[in-house]
């Protein structure tokens, strides 16, 4: 059981995470993820280990009853990169990183659910939205230490989640199974079941500094299609043809074409 | 400074001080400058091109780095280390500092709207405040020369609330964008006019500095010179005379005076050393902010002057004005999915909302007595650690989502007049000092109703905007709640203002002290009114004006 477990987490690493970490971080990860499926609560940090569903085996099983994480954090007590940092060099790491390797694994797994590969395009963990997210979650700020407990909190939900519907952490399960869980909670609308209000509201927290994440990088500007920052010889070429196109469509669209802007051509 | 033989001494090297420099070493005068914070180059230091994802936290803002980490303030922002301010029981206020040579003018928003004589005579119009002790004729002149010198993109709009520039002044202003074009045929339905932004930044190469090549957002500081900063203008052309030396690292904790009440200098900490310097020269002009320069003047007692210097008005530290400031927005459901194109352009504002308001309230018909205009944010941003949109799900869909909303969201920001009032204003706090030992700067804090009802009308007013533009803003909330705090809009002015007398008055209009013939004020504190339009134009307008007047009675003996 345990080697079997330990076989498909090294699966998944590679698969899953592996770009952006040095081979000994990929080892540490390794034997974090190996450790984890033992001690799933210990790791995920719960006060207290939630009860297991009893049809945990059972394909698709729902969680019952609401259930939140109890999150013992202890203070960031780093410094910030202070009020004069180099601005031509930024620093790398201007702070200890503090996800666990299983953490920084279910962070990875979760950020590939949210922006997979398309094609060409990279998925979030290909351009190393976890570590990221982890030097954001770490960070010395009030904002960022908001943050922190948000997003412990829903990374230590899931697990506890995937525990009780299905008695193994969520990079654990089969992806029809993961599936499951964020349909339920990937959601945060009026329609959101009760017992998913709170996970939901911290999961989209999580999204959005996912995506923000990826969109920053240069594959994600690339495909969000952002073309400035490029220096223009000459006077501010403006709108493209097809971009006043658009406009005057949309203007007849409202009612306001005897309105617009003088425009030269 | 044993060599140099300086007639003047420069407290600050931010637009008003950086302008008094200049325009004193071109007339010959020696003049000795005074930063307290560190030197400062942007040629070397601005970090051009750099991308959101290579800094920390995806570039943003925190106690830090309030304005995000590629903002060009240096150790400063709403707090300094080591230098705190206080605010009285009740009041909260924020104050922006920067210490670094240039100051403030690395980073700020390079809007310059000149004020009219509308705006120099609101008291006369409706009683409020003071008014300014010249006419708007006194000062064009002084625009076109420091607009020409600076470097403003713009046009004369022939609007009631943009008085013209001499013509061949004005630099062309870059073409509209879509976002902008789309709010100006909304705004224009409802009457209300939207027209070329007024911007420090050059569309045309100008002395030593670079035309704008249209990216990396100016805040950043510019290594170009295109985005006006005295770091890479005023200080470097006033530096080439010969005239003009720096000293950095140089906090001025008091003005000197001798037994006769006459300014003899300054006493400066210098900050390396931690030690306190004498300085002594035939005049002394404050530039160091409105705020700072008031509490230098309140720190500078003596038994002839128990209540601070050039204070006998009692007006030091009062009359405190900021901009009020209100943001408001929406997706707009037409321009999802609109086609991309470059939308930097020089990027701020290519078109602003000015007030239109003038015959309205001359006809009473609103219930607020000043105006406003409103800066627009609506473009294809690169992208940061925020995004627009309410995102649901995962996967390709979420995807999908994140790139539809992409250049949809339009943003409106209220910058508008505040009336000043006796519960704004300024002292120094009885306890706390600084790391320096000097007593810092106490803030009182309190909006009028003349600033409420007009946030409201603004919301009011950017809500049927939208709306005309196809998109909903919901409720609003109260001006209570959409009033940014005191001080938010870094437009903090009056505290020393000038007027025609010495009883209700800090400075004549020359930003002389009424009290010490040698001591002028040549910052934001001699405003007499806080118009809604953006004070670095004017300051520096100002202290090239009041530069040459002082030039004058030097040369003349009379100081």
């Amino acid at each position: 059981m345990a080697n079997e477990q330990h076989k498909i987490t090294v699966t998944q690493l590679e698969s899953d995470y592996k770009s952006g970490m040095t081979r000994r971080d990929s080892l540490k990860l390794m034997m974090a993820l190996a450790a984890s499926a033992f001690l799933p609560a210990a790791l995920t940090g719960c006060d207290s280990a939630p009860v297991h569903s009893t049809d945990a085996g059972a394909g698709l099983a729902k969680a019952s009853t609401e259930h939140w994480p109890d999150l013992k954090l202890a203070p960031i007590t780093a410094t910030g990169y202070g009020k004069d940092p180099n601005l031509i060099q930024p620093p790398k790491s201007p702070w200890p990183l503090t996800l666990t390797q299983a953490q920084l694994t279910l962070v990875a797994v979760l950020s590939d659910i949210l922006v997979p590969r398309e094609g060409s395009v990279p998925s979030a963990s290909e351009v190393h939205v976890p570590a990221v997210i982890d030097e954001w979650v770490s960070a010395p700020y009030e904002r960022q230490q908001q943050d922190r407990v948000v997003i412990l909190s829903a990374l230590a939900w899931i697990d506890d989640e995937a525990n009780m519907r299905f008695s193994k952490i969520f990079v654990q399960l089969t992806k029809t199974q993961q599936k499951a869980i964020m349909d339920d909670i990937a959601f945060d609308t009026a329609e959101t079941p009760a017992q998913f209000k709170r996970i939901a509201t911290a999961f989209s927290r999580f999204r959005g500094l996912v995506l923000a994440a990826f969109f920053c990088t240069p594959e994600g500007i690339k495909d969000i299609g952002y073309v400035g920052n490029v220096p223009i010889g000459g006077d501010y070429p403006g709108p493209t043809k097809e971009a006043y196109a658009h406009l005057d469509k949309v203007l007849a669209d409202l009612g306001l074409t005897e309105y617009a802007y003088p425009v030269q051509a | 400074m044993k060599d140099f033989d300086f007639e003047v001494l420069v407290v600050g090297s931010g637009a008003g001080g950086s302008m008094a420099a200049y325009e004193l070493t071109k007339a010959g005068h020696k003049v000795l400058m005074l930063e307290a914070g560190r030197d400062y180059d942007p040629k070397t230091e601005s970090p051009m091109f750099k991308r959101n994802g290579e800094a920390p936290l995806m570039g943003a803002g925190n106690k830090d780095k309030d304005f995000g980490f590629y903002d060009a303030t240096v150790d400063g922002g709403w707090s300094v280390p080591n230098e705190p301010y206080t605010a009285a029981d009740g009041s909260e206020f924020l104050w922006w500092r920067a210490r670094m040579l240039g100051g403030r003018t690395n980073h700020w928003g390079r809007y310059s709207l000149r004020f009219s004589e509308h705006d120099f005579k609101g008291k006369s119009r409706d009683g409020l405040g003071a008014d300014w002790p010249f006419d708007y004729e006194d000062l064009a002149p002084w625009y076109d020369k420091t607009e020409a010198l600076v470097g403003v993109c713009g046009t004369n709009t022939g609007l009631d609330d943009m008085p013209p520039s001499s013509d061949g002044v004005l630099q062309p202003p870059p073409k509209p964008r879509i976002t902008e074009l789309l709010i100006a045929a909304a705004a224009k339905k409802l009457g209300i006019p939207v027209a070329p932004m007024h911007r420090a930044v050059l569309t045309r190469p100008l002395d030593n500095r670079a035309a704008c090549f249209y990216a990396t957002p100016c805040g950043h500081g510019c290594s170009i010179g295109a985005a006006f900063q005295t770091t890479t203008s005023l200080i470097p052309m006033a530096k080439a005379t010969g005239n003009l030396q720096v000293i950095t690292d140089a906090m001025v904790k008091s003005v000197d005076t001798d037994e006769h009440g006459k300014v003899t200098g300054v006493s400066y900490v210098d900050k390396k050393t931690s030690t306190v310097h004498q300085l002594k020269a035939k005049a002394v002009i404050l530039a160091a902010s409105a705020c700072e320069s008031a509490r230098i003047l309140l720190n500078s007692k003596s038994t002839r002057f128990p209540n601070g210097l050039a204070n006998s008005s009692g007006q030091v530290g009062k009359n405190l004005m900021d901009s009020t400031g209100a943001n408001i927005g929406a997706m707009v459901p037409a321009l999802k999915g609109r086609p991309i194109y470059n939308e930097d352009g020089h990027t701020a504002n290519h078109l602003f909302i000015p007030w239109w308001g003038h015959k309205a309230q001359e006809r009473k018909e609103l219930d607020f007595p000043r105006g406003y205009h409103f800066e627009i944010g609506a473009r294809f941003n690169e992208p940061g650690a925020g995004l627009q949109g309410d995102f649901q799900g995962y996967g390709v869909d979420l995807k999908r989502q994140v790139k539809h909303n992409y250049g949809a969201y339009v943003g409106f920001a209220l910058r508008g007049e505040m009336v000043p009032n006796e519960h704004c204003f300024m002292d120094i706090d009885p306890e706390v000092k600084d790391k320096w030992g000097i007593p810092v700067a106490r803030f009182h804090w309190k909006w009028s109703e003349h600033e409420l009802k007009q946030i409201a009308h603004g919301l009011k007013t950017a809500k049927a905007i939208l709306a005309e533009m196809g998109a909903d803003v919901g409720e609003l909330p109260t001006p209570e709640q959409a009033i940014l705090k005191g001080g938010e809009i870094i437009h903090e002015v009056g505290t020393t203002r000038m007027g025609a007398s010495p009883k209700d008055s800090v400075t004549n209009q020359w930003g002389q002290s009424w009290d010490c013939p040698n001591l002028f004020v040549m910052d934001g504190g001699v405003f007499a009114s806080n118009p809604h339009k953006n004070c670095t134009l004017t300051i520096m307008t100002l202290a090239m004006r009041n530069s040459s007047w002082l030039s004058a009675q030097l040369k003349q003996g009379a100081i």
